[in-house]
């Protein structure tokens, strides 16, 4: 008879709910993920990213991207998203170019981004 | 008769004549009265003698002051004119920089620390400086960027020895010249593109305290050359990654071919006797290309393949062989999953040819995304993690993980994981229980 591990079953437990919880959420909170956010640029050290970050209109990419739209798709892709008034505008500027190299950023989309960051900047 | 009219008429002239002449007038002035008065008109003699000196004084002082006047206006003339002409000279010079966003160049300090407490069964519990990782940016001008990566970590020295010691590793060091919007030649030690974990493996960054098995089949790093970029495919954020690059390769720890010799870490150009050498023949090459599709902010799709191939033995007469997929998956702010599979193999004098390969798959879901009014649960992110490796000499290792990250803010994280380890190497742990925090700067 095959011994069953307890703790494993656990752990392959866990992530089957992580992964379940991750696919149905977007569904099941679909509605209140499409009212209205703000695009205002988030505190600095905000303790819940995402629940604050300057998520840009969340309708379906049909548009031409702004700054604060790329920086939304982006920067999350790798890390917990960093806030505009974390770093000054010069700061940014260094930033980004490393950014755009590591992230794979085209230039244009780069700088668009940088500009965002730039005006919302903690100067 | 005659006489008497005669006299009558000179005592009537002469009475005449007194009536006509005025009376002579006779003041009558004591000597007192005199005194007075002469005291008086001393008195008013050196009064005005005082006021003849005190206009004297005021003469002067007025002259001071019309000379003070008149070296004022002259300062105020030659001040106006200096104003003027110093206005004129900043208007011809060039303008001076008001936002320090404008200045050609920068440094900037990025980077990682990460304080563990882990315990492996059969051994005893113990905080670690798991790793303070600095990233040093130097930007010069619009498309020049030198970054370089270091590790600080502390060990034990030798059992016969007491206190430890500080070991300095650098993780990476490029130049980036940035040719332009869809390419960048990037030379140095590089991170090489090999999937993305390497790329994006920071503490902070990466949702667990450790890696994943099967990234130790590549190679992180490797100096030499490459060209890298970003082509986007219409206006909607998809994008096509691609890198090309040429580096020394892996080396051989020993100058044989023996399957245990393979080193994925050396041959970084300079052997350890100083000569400049590749340890082989030949450069290695390798390349990615991946797609990314955004469905809107937060949500997309990244796949992508990579390889690299050659010689990695001192005689060339073996190639080491490797390739990657790579996948991440973002629905919402709140849950992401990505994996990677690799596959690689190397030929050996004394094994043949050897196969190598491993995968992971993790998962993590924000409890932000349930909405619920518990500001202590928004911020807790539950994570799991499968991954396993055959590393082709004969050891199976497969792990499973369960753990969280507590985010204390964006970028301080507070992580613990329980795992569990299977694997045919006896003396590999059968468990292990991480604390970290993490702190991206």
């Amino acid at each position: 008879m095959k011994k069953i591990h307890p703790q494993k079953n656990f752990v392959a437990l866990t992530l089957a709910a992580v992964l379940v919880a991750g696919l149905i959420s977007p569904l099941t909170f679909r509605v209140r993920a499409e009212e209205p956010k703000t695009t205002a640029p988030a505190t600095t050290n905000s303790v819940t990213p995402s629940a604050v970050s300057p998520t840009a209109s969340t309708s379906a990419l049909h548009k031409k991207l702004t700054g604060a739209e790329l920086y939304s798709i982006h920067c999350n892709r790798c890390h917990p998203e960093r806030f505009p008034t974390e770093r000054t505008a010069a700061q940014w500027k260094t930033i980004m170019l490393h950014m755009q190299v590591r992230a794979g950023i085209p230039g244009k989309q780069s700088r668009l981004i940088l500009q965002y960051l730039q005006e919302n900047s903690g100067r | 008769m005659i006489k008497s009219r005669s006299i009558f008429g000179l005592v009537a002239a002469g009475c005449a004549l007194g009536l006509a002449c005025p009376q002579p007038s006779r003041a009558v002035v004591s000597d007192e009265d005199f005194n007075a008065l002469k005291t008086l008109v001393q008195q008013m003699n050196g009064k005005l003698q005082s006021l003849e000196q005190t206009n004297l004084q005021d003469q002067r002082v007025i002259q001071q002051l019309q000379q003070k006047l008149t070296e004022t206006q002259r300062t105020a003339v030659e001040a106006q004119q200096n104003s003027i002409a110093t206005a004129q000279a900043q208007a011809a010079a060039p303008r001076v920089p008001l936002d320090e966003a404008t200045v050609n160049h920068n440094f900037q300090i990025l980077g990682d620390a990460e304080i563990q407490y882990n315990k492996t069964d059969h051994q005893n519990g113990a905080f670690l400086l798991a790793d303070f990782a600095p990233i040093f940016l130097y930007r010069g001008g619009e498309n020049i960027l030198f970054e370089a990566g270091f590790d600080f970590g502390l060990q034990n020295n030798s059992p016969n020895g007491g206190g430890y010691t500080t070991t300095v590793n650098l993780s990476f060091a490029q130049l980036d010249y940035v040719l332009n919007d869809y390419l960048t030649l990037c030379a140095g030690d590089l991170v090489l593109p090999l999937g993305t974990y390497s790329e994006r493996s920071a503490g902070w960054l990466n949702k667990f305290p450790d890696n994943p098995l099967a990234v130790d089949l590549v190679p992180g790093t490797g100096v030499g050359a490459e060209l890298r970029g970003a082509l986007p495919l219409g206006e909607t954020g998809k994008l096509l990654n691609y890198s090309i690059y040429g580096v020394n390769g892996p080396g051989s720890a020993n100058g044989t071919g023996n399957a245990g010799a393979l080193d994925l870490g050396g041959n970084v150009g300079i052997t350890s006797g100083g000569s400049t050498a590749n340890t082989h023949g030949n450069l290695v090459g390798g390349a990615r290309v991946a797609f990314f599709t955004p469905f809107k902010p937060h949500y997309d799709l990244e796949v992508g393949l990579s390889g690299q191939s050659g010689e990695w033995d001192d005689a060339g007469k073996h190639l080491w062989s490797a390739g990657v997929l790579d996948a991440a998956l973002h629905l919402g702010a709140n849950f992401e999953a990505k994996g990677e599979y690799i596959i690689s193999r190397y030929g050996s004098d004394d094994l043949g040819q050897i196969h190598q390969q491993g995968w992971f798959l993790q998962a993590g879901y924000k409890l932000a995304g349930l909405n619920l009014n518990l500001p202590a649960l928004n911020n807790l992110e539950l994570v799991a993690r499968y991954d396993s490796m055959r590393d082709g000499l004969g050891t199976h290792t497969r792990r499973y993980t369960a753990g969280y990250i507590y985010y204390l803010t964006s970028a301080l994280l507070f992580e613990g994981d329980y795992e569990i380890i299977r694997s045919s190497d006896p003396a590999q742990p059968t468990s292990q229980f991480i604390l970290q925090m993490s702190y991206g700067f």
